[in-house]
């Protein structure tokens, strides 16, 4: 599976190109996955359990994982995640 | 009420004289200072139906109660004004040192009236209150004018507002100028004050301002500092300012980009978004009487605008004048960034209105003749520039574009008002409703025309877990939003800061009542921006505004987004109709969005008000 990944907080990723093999196309198999790749980095984002840490929001393809299946949300070939800190006007 | 000096300088510029004006403390009870105050000050003293240029109608800097306090956030103050944008409600924010500088000198606020027949500027310090000459200075840009204020004052800590030549043209989304890089932006103040003829206001005060509990404020400070040390939230705010908001609007499809017609754009990335402009970074800086270092200070470091500094770009300009014109040259954004703030005009509107004309040039509605030449075009960042400089001197084609989109749109005619993206003729700023609801509704009933200092729905729509493209909810979503922020608003503190650390309102109460000894509790609050949204509702209608005005443009509505997470996404009238409902209905006012007698009631204001 190739995935976009983006991670906007005291350091910022865009557009970064990865492929992985999850266990399944949940987001708990990616974010599974992810973890094991990239730990220290994600782990800002996430915590252990997968539930984003305070103050972080997971979107898929722009959306709030909340607004879809959470942690069920179906990941497909090409989707682009975002690991992001709250952001507040502009 | 301790922190509140209780009366306004009242200057009369026709008849070149000065008197103080007492605000009894029972109004600064009902309607705290700020927004609040100026709705209750505008309604009183603008004769219904006034021109927003005459003489009669007043330009009113108010701060707060919290102001000149060491409350984080509070060196902001507000203009409020009849506006000739939109010839209805104005009230616009900026931070600036005369907000502290005029309580030190022992008032609230200014209430301008009439019209100076010569230039002049204000000037208020220990020695005396003086309306002076400003021939000398008429005609010069803001940053020349404040410089050159305090030079001759020999007084460089004096607080300085101060319009461009885009004011004194009258150019209809003109600005007021302060600190040099902060502006009371929206609504064509500037152009009121050009109308007056007044080029600048210098205040330089030095009387203490009696605190209620200094130790229990700085206590407070203490414990929302180590807060905001603690949010990851704050300290990327802190590191990367407002261009990191554009990173956002991009993946969540809320990006103006050419003009409103899609809603993300690739080449902005690493460009003009937080990568792009913390490569520009000097140093950050924050405002007076505040602890959160959320400026950025740029300078571009090669090619044509080498040397060019500024405290910016931020969000809406890197919005409207980057993608929504399809520039991704930073440069070029930040030398319009700083053209407009020396030639006193609106980022928003000036890039709004820009970005439309190159869509008309697109589409072949507009042509060279009738722009001196001039071809605007998507992309072009000379043109763009080039275009700003015409609009603040009215020259050609400026002459109309400075008259702001939605007479823009009528000039060039051919249904362009389909793709005039404003609101009662404020132009949108930088998000697209089309992918954000609550956004198109929050557009929609904001008195003061398109604007995103009252909501924020994208921390709700796109960071939170509600659904961007339903109704449901949005209207409650939206007032508790505009309640909040009319809290903030009228005790006048910055509400990045509430935002970001964050911030309740049960904090703003534990500070207000440091700096005042009174108690108001945060539902208190709450009640009284109900009160204050429902008179500025009345201040509209009183002049001609229906609930028609509470619409968006045909774009928003029905033209499905091309692109991003909302691809196939249009407001559409009737999800807009229910929003308005459902708003209209959660203020306590009718269908036609008047308050009912019971609300009235509930707010203590007057039936008479509303027909006078």
């Amino acid at each position: 599976m190739n995935l976009t990944i983006n991670a906007l907080g005291s350091e910022i990723v865009l557009k970064q190109e990865i492929s992985l093999e999850p266990a399944s196309s949940t987001l708990k198999d990616v974010l599974r996955a992810l973890q094991d790749r990239y730990g220290t980095t994600l782990g800002r984002f996430v915590k252990d359990d997968l539930t984003p840490t305070e103050g972080s929001v997971i979107l898929v393809n722009g959306r709030n994982i909340e607004s879809l299946e959470r942690f069920e949300t179906r990941i497909h070939d090409g989707d682009e995640l975002t690991f992001t800190v709250l952001v507040a006007g502009g | 009420m301790k922190g509140l000096q209780g009366k306004l300088l009242d200057v009369d510029l026709t008849l070149g004289k000065t008197k103080d004006l007492t605000i009894p403390e029972q109004n600064f009870r009902k309607y705290l200072g700020g927004r609040g105050l100026g709705a209750r000050l505008l309604f009183d003293l603008l004769p219904p139906r006034t021109d927003p240029f005459s003489p009669e109608n007043p330009l009113i800097f108010l701060t707060g109660p919290l102001t000149g306090s060491m409350v984080t956030g509070s060196s902001k103050f507000v203009v409020v004004t009849k506006s000739p944008l939109t010839h209805g409600w104005c009230d616009s924010y900026s931070s600036g040192r005369i907000s502290v500088e005029l309580k030190k000198a022992g008032y609230d606020g200014l209430v301008i009236r009439g019209k100076s027949n010569h230039p002049c500027y204000l000037r208020i310090a220990d020695d005396g209150i003086e309306i002076r000459e400003a021939d000398w200075i008429w005609g010069k840009d803001s940053h020349s004018t404040e410089r050159m204020l305090k030079d001759i004052d020999r007084n460089h800590s004096a607080g300085v507002s101060s319009i461009g030549p885009a004011g004194e043209n009258l150019c209809k989304f003109a600005c007021i100028n302060s600190d040099l890089y902060r502006q009371a932006g929206r609504g064509g103040l500037g152009a009121v004050m050009g109308s007056k003829r007044l080029k600048a206001i210098v205040v330089k005060g030095t009387q203490e301002i009696d605190l209620h509990d200094r130790k229990k404020l700085i206590e407070l400070n203490r414990e929302n500092y180590q807060r905001a040390l603690k949010s990851r939230v704050a300290q990327a705010r802190m590191k990367y300012g407002t261009p990191l908001t554009l990173n956002i609007t991009h993946a969540g499809g809320i990006l103006p980009t050419k003009n409103f017609q899609f809603s993300t754009w690739d080449k902005a990335l690493e460009k003009i978004d937080s990568v792009g402009v913390y490569k520009s970074v000097k140093s950050h800086k924050s405002c007076l009487s505040c602890f959160v270092h959320c400026s950025l200070v740029t300078e571009v470091s090669e090619g044509k605008y080498k040397g060019i500094t500024l405290e910016g770009p931020e969000y809406e300009t890197l919005g409207m004048f980057g993608s929504n014109q399809l520039i991704d040259d930073l440069p070029s954004i930040m030398q319009a960034n700083l053209l407009c703030d020396q030639l006193g005009m609106d980022t928003v509107d000036t890039g709004n209105v820009i970005g439309f004309m190159m869509e008309c040039f697109e589409r072949g509605l507009i042509s060279p003749n009738q722009t001196e030449g001039l071809e605007i075009r998507f992309g072009d960042p000379e043109a763009s520039l080039a275009a700003i400089e015409m609009i603040a001197y009215r020259k050609g084609v400026g002459d109309i574009l400075a008259e702001g989109v939605r007479t823009a749109a009528n000039y060039v005619g051919n249904e362009s008002d389909r793709f005039a993206m404003h609101v009662k003729g404020m132009g949108f700023p930088a998000y697209e409703p089309r992918g954000s609801f609550g956004t198109g509704l929050s557009y929609a009933v904001s008195p003061r025309g398109a604007c995103h200092r009252r909501a924020w729905p994208p921390a709700i729509e796109i960071l939170g877990g509600t659904p961007p493209y339903t109704v449901e909810r949005k209207a409650e979503m939206i007032k508790a939003m505009y309640d909040e922020n009319c809290v903030l608003h009228s005790l006048l503190v910055c509400d990045m800061p509430a935002k970001f650390i964050p911030m309740s309102l049960d904090v703003y109460s534990e500070y207000f009542h440091s700096v005042t000894g009174e108690s108001i509790s945060k539902n208190d609050f709450l009640t009284i921006a109900g009160r204050i949204e429902t008179l500025i509702r009345m201040f509209n209608l009183r002049e001609g505004f229906t609930r028609k005005d509470d619409t968006l443009p045909y774009r928003t509505l029905f033209e499905p987004l091309p692109d991003g997470p909302g691809k196939g996404q249009s407001v559409g009238e009737e999800n807009l109709n229910r929003m308005i409902d459902d708003y209209y209905a959660c203020r306590g006012w009718d269908s036609l969005g008047i308050p009912t007698p019971s609300t009235l009631q509930t707010y203590e204001l007057s039936n008479e008000e509303l027909h006078p």
